[in-house]
């Protein structure tokens, strides 16, 4: 049997070697069906879509209710989240004196291929220019560079499965230079081969990884002498391609086709991965999931799309706003027919509560179902690759639904650091509002005479408003209290 | 007035009790199923526990947990609750739940707050609108949640407090607002109204509020008021002195307590049941509660330490991949917390386990009959061995019940 011989030829491979069996592809420029598969990974069937990572969990999801309640067979770790000390100390990951250190480290289950790249997806763009030797790099404490040897060797101690190239890409720049896109090439040729070179000289029993080599975001004739020397000497070398931008695919070399395509060009909607799909790209990071999560939308879309009512003239919403007040009452789950742990446990009014409350778990249940939605999304875009109706699949989607995502309406969570962009430093605004506001002088007066009764002997946290008790204060009835959610945690005494 | 007997909807099973204190290990069946006591119960103050799912907070050990009256009634609202059917089917929480009725925040914020024999009177700290909490309608609104035990409305203040006659006159109140409860109360045969012991400081005033309160009868009895900055050996004194007058055959809740020594030595003066918010909110600042004190993970020296959390721990984050757990380390805490909120579940769920098993540990020590070395033990652990260490309310406390805690 087929699925046989190709269990017994997975169990032949060294074992860290990716397999893609192309199943399905009707030639260049049109969706393809695959498979990738690594011995003791679970295998991933494309296109498709593997967990995109923060600080190396998905946001919101901590590494058992990822374990438990997501269907993805992979997650794609940028390097830059874990080197902040570099290059005053080592990075404390790399003291993690265990096999696969960085699996162990984030507690990502055995089962399950880690991708690691350099940059996060999108990357934030770093105002440190890349070099002949490194690129620029955005950390939790600040903007850093990292060398090509100081990636392989980083590389060699976390043991990812596969591993991006590093690429020489001036993110954020809005027009780049022919001399400066002839560097791109030569700089990313020479650290692909870097990587090559530290794979090759990896000891006998040592862990090894596949490589993946970018394809810059630049036309073709600008980056022929990489890709023809990557066709020349690299071609076995490498087991997939990491694509920066999805309309230059018709640019891939022939003799590329064979390697599975991993999309770095983010999409902004279902509609944009679709199009990337019908181009015949592979792998995806969706980073709009967790935008959408983080703005309280509930992803509400299938693919095929469901049979178009012929009456209505509009078009349906791919998301629904979970902050909205309709919401309060309704016990019925976020999406018709899901069956993730949200929609089977909970319903949305409590959803509706738990934003409007600000409680943590309304971010971490919608971001369950939003990946629940996208692994199904891509299920439908897999049966429809294989009954060859993708093309009109797509136009019925694209007719059902709206062309975007909805606006977001409510407050999200706290905006972590990678969230804004280094120019947005510049600006005056805060990127948080404020906990609290500045009341007058007489509410002032009427605050601190309750608060001389807090047992808090720290003079910093005094005029901090502890929240369980004023929030105690506000009467029973309804109403719309915004200061509510503007007052801060007191820290507690023994913190 | 005359006392008016009222259902319960619980039992009380005593397993047995220390020989030399007066720590007691139960079984309390609850309409939620049945819960162990000596117990810790975490604070879901608006209806999720800070981040974790209902199936996260079970896997610590969790079955009975808090939800806040006043926050639940502000949101999603009582119209909502009744619509929904209550704290359970809206949390999807299939366990028990206690609910609080707000008094402790007239600890904090009196002077905002006017209380009349009605009830009491707020003075909203956002429109400076005039609200009014009766008892009738705190018992109203803890029906409409549908927690398996509710708490009465009563008259708190600071325990600080030098007014005598204040103090009086809420510990009165109380026990009238007690009468209106009871009377108020819809459910008595589903959910178990507790009595709230008041009375400050003072002993005399304690005792005459327990014996009124103990005669009315309710399912379980809580001792109030405490936890508002009172010294511990006030403290220490207050509980010794309720539960010495207490029936044995119920239920008795310390309200608001949960550092892990205060939980300690309030189980040798014979509480069996705390609440704290301070072990779930003390997680998002990056504290973890070990046996051996608390550690801030967000502190550099952990950077690089890749032990658990708390060596033989048990809970989700400790225990290795190979038991079924995630083997997290304090290194990888230390690199998610404050950065991304599952560095918060992480810790919640570790501190949330911390105090069950603590407790859990307690009451086996207790069916045993090794309560007063266990107390010793857990000292010692928790000061490193350092006697001169140890708080001085709670050797005396100790030896109040015959544990002499300097002794080997």
């Amino acid at each position: 049997m087929a699925t046989d011989a190709a269990v017994n030829k997975l169990n032949e491979l060294p074992p860290e070697m990716i397999e893609f069996a192309l199943l399905k592809t009707t030639g260049a420029l049109a969706p393809r069906l695959g498979r990738i598969s690594l011995a003791g990974r679970k295998t991933i069937l494309t296109p498709g879509f593997i967990g995109n990572t923060s600080r190396g969990v998905i946001p919101h999801i901590s590494p058992d209710n990822f374990g438990k309640s997501v269907d993805l067979n992979g997650v794609y770790i940028p390097l830059e989240d874990f080197v902040e000390k570099h290059p005053q100390k080592i990075p404390p990951v790399f003291k993690y004196d265990v096999p696969e250190a960085l699996r162990k480290f984030i507690a990502l289950p055995d089962d399950r291929l880690l991708i690691l790249g350099a940059r996060r997806n999108p990357p934030i763009p770093s105002p440190v220019a890349n070099t002949n030797t490194e690129v620029g790099l955005s950390t939790s404490v600040g903007f850093k560079q990292m060398s090509s040897e100081y990636y392989g060797a980083a590389v060699r101690k976390l043991q990812p499965d596969i591993v991006i190239g590093l690429a020489d890409i001036p993110f954020g720049q809005a027009s780049v230079g022919t001399k400066r896109k002839d560097k791109m090439s030569d700089r990313t040729e020479l650290w692909l081969r870097d990587m090559i070179a530290r794979k090759e000289s990896l000891d006998k029993d040592e862990k090894s990884w596949a490589i993946f080599a970018p394809i810059l975001p630049i036309e073709r004739d600008l980056q022929s002498w990489y890709l023809e020397h990557i066709i020349d000497d690299m071609v076995d070398k490498i087991s997939g391609v990491a694509i920066y931008d999805t309309y230059l695919l018709d640019d891939l070399p022939d003799q590329l086709h064979h390697l599975p395509r991993l999309s770095f060009h983010a999409p902004a909607s279902p509609h944009e991965l679709l199009r990337q799909t019908s181009l015949g790209m592979d792998l995806f990071t969706v980073p709009f999931l967790a935008d959408a999560t983080d703005a309280g939308i509930v992803l509400d879309f299938t693919f095929p799309a469901p049979k178009k009512d012929e009456s209505s003239s509009t078009r349906r919403t791919l998301g629904i706003d979970m902050w909205h007040e309709d919401h309060a009452c309704s016990v019925i789950p976020l999406s018709d027919g899901c069956t993730c742990y949200a929609c089977t446990r909970h319903h949305r009014a409590y959803l509706q509560h738990l934003l409007a409350a600000k409680e943590m778990l309304g971010w971490v249940l919608i971001q369950l179902h939003n990946h629940a939605i996208m692994a199904d999304f891509f299920t439908g875009v897999r049966a429809s690759i294989q009954a060859g109706t993708f093309d009109a699949d797509v136009a019925a989607f694209e007719a059902y639904y709206e062309p975007s995502l909805p606006e977001k309406t409510g407050q999200g969570p706290r905006i972590r650091g990678y969230q804004f962009k280094s120019e947005e430093h510049a600006k005056k605004d805060k990127k948080n509002p404020k906990a609290y506001k500045k009341f007058d002088d007489a509410k002032i007066l009427e605050l601190k005479a309750a608060h001389g009764q807090q047992p808090n002997k720290k003079p910093g946290m005094r005029d901090v408003i502890d929240d369980e008790a004023l929030l105690g204060l506000v009467g029973m009835q309804n109403q719309d209290d915004g200061r509510m959610q503007d007052l801060r945690l007191e820290d507690d005494p023994k913190a | 007035m005359a006392p008016v007997s009222i259902p319960s909807a619980l039992s009380f099973e005593l397993l047995g009790k220390c020989s030399v204190t007066k720590a007691r290990a139960a079984t309390l069946h609850l309409p939620h199923g049945p819960v162990p006591l000596p117990i810790f119960m975490p604070v879901a103050t608006q209806g999720s526990l800070k981040g974790l799912t209902p199936d996260q907070l079970e896997d610590q050990g969790c079955r009975l947990c808090l939800n806040n009256t006043y926050h639940l009634g502000l949101k999603p609202g009582q119209a909502t609750l009744d619509a929904i059917g209550g704290a359970h089917k809206f949390q999807s929480w299939p366990h028990n739940i206690l609910t609080d009725s707000g008094g402790f925040q007239m600890v904090s914020l009196l002077k905002l707050a006017k209380v009349t024999e009605e009830g009491v009177r707020f003075l909203s700290p956002h429109d400076g609108s005039p609200m009014l909490l009766t008892p009738e309608h705190s018992i109203s609104l803890q029906n409409s949640i549908g927690s398996d035990i509710i708490m009465q409305l009563d008259d708190v203040i600071a325990t600080t407090s030098p007014d005598f006659e204040r103090m009086k006159e809420a510990m009165e109140r109380s026990v009238r607002w007690l009468d209106r409860c009871i009377q108020a109360h819809k459910y008595p045969e589903r959910q178990n109204l507790f009595c709230i012991i008041q009375g400050g400081l003072d002993l005399d005033l304690r005792r005459a509020c327990t014996a009124e309160m103990v005669a009315r009868d309710t399912p379980g009895i809580a001792i109030g008021g405490l936890s508002g900055g009172e010294a511990k050996d006030e403290y220490c004194k207050v509980v010794d002195t309720c539960t010495g007058l207490l029936p044995e055959k119920k239920p008795r809740y310390v309200m608001g307590v949960g550092y892990p020594e205060d939980l300690v030595v309030s189980v040798a003066l014979g509480a069996d049941m705390f609440d704290c918010v301070w072990p779930t909110r003390t997680a998002r600042f990056g504290n973890a509660v070990t046996s051996s004190g608390v550690l801030n993970i967000r502190n550099a020296v952990y950077a690089e330490d890749f032990g658990p959390i708390e060596e033989g721990c048990q809970c989700t984050c400790c225990r290795s991949p190979a038991d079924g757990g995630l083997g997290i380390t304090r290194a990888y805490i230390y690199h998610v917390t404050a950065k991304e909120t599952a560095g918060a579940h992480l810790l919640t769920m570790h501190n949330v386990h911390y105090q069950l098993n603590l407790m859990r540990l307690a009451r086996e020590a207790i069916l045993e009959d090794r309560y007063p070395q266990f107390v010793k033990d857990f000292f010692s652990k928790l000061y490193d061995g350092q006697k001169e260490k140890y708080p001085s309310w709670a050797i005396t406390a100790l030896k109040g019940v015959g544990v002499d805690l300097l002794s080997d």
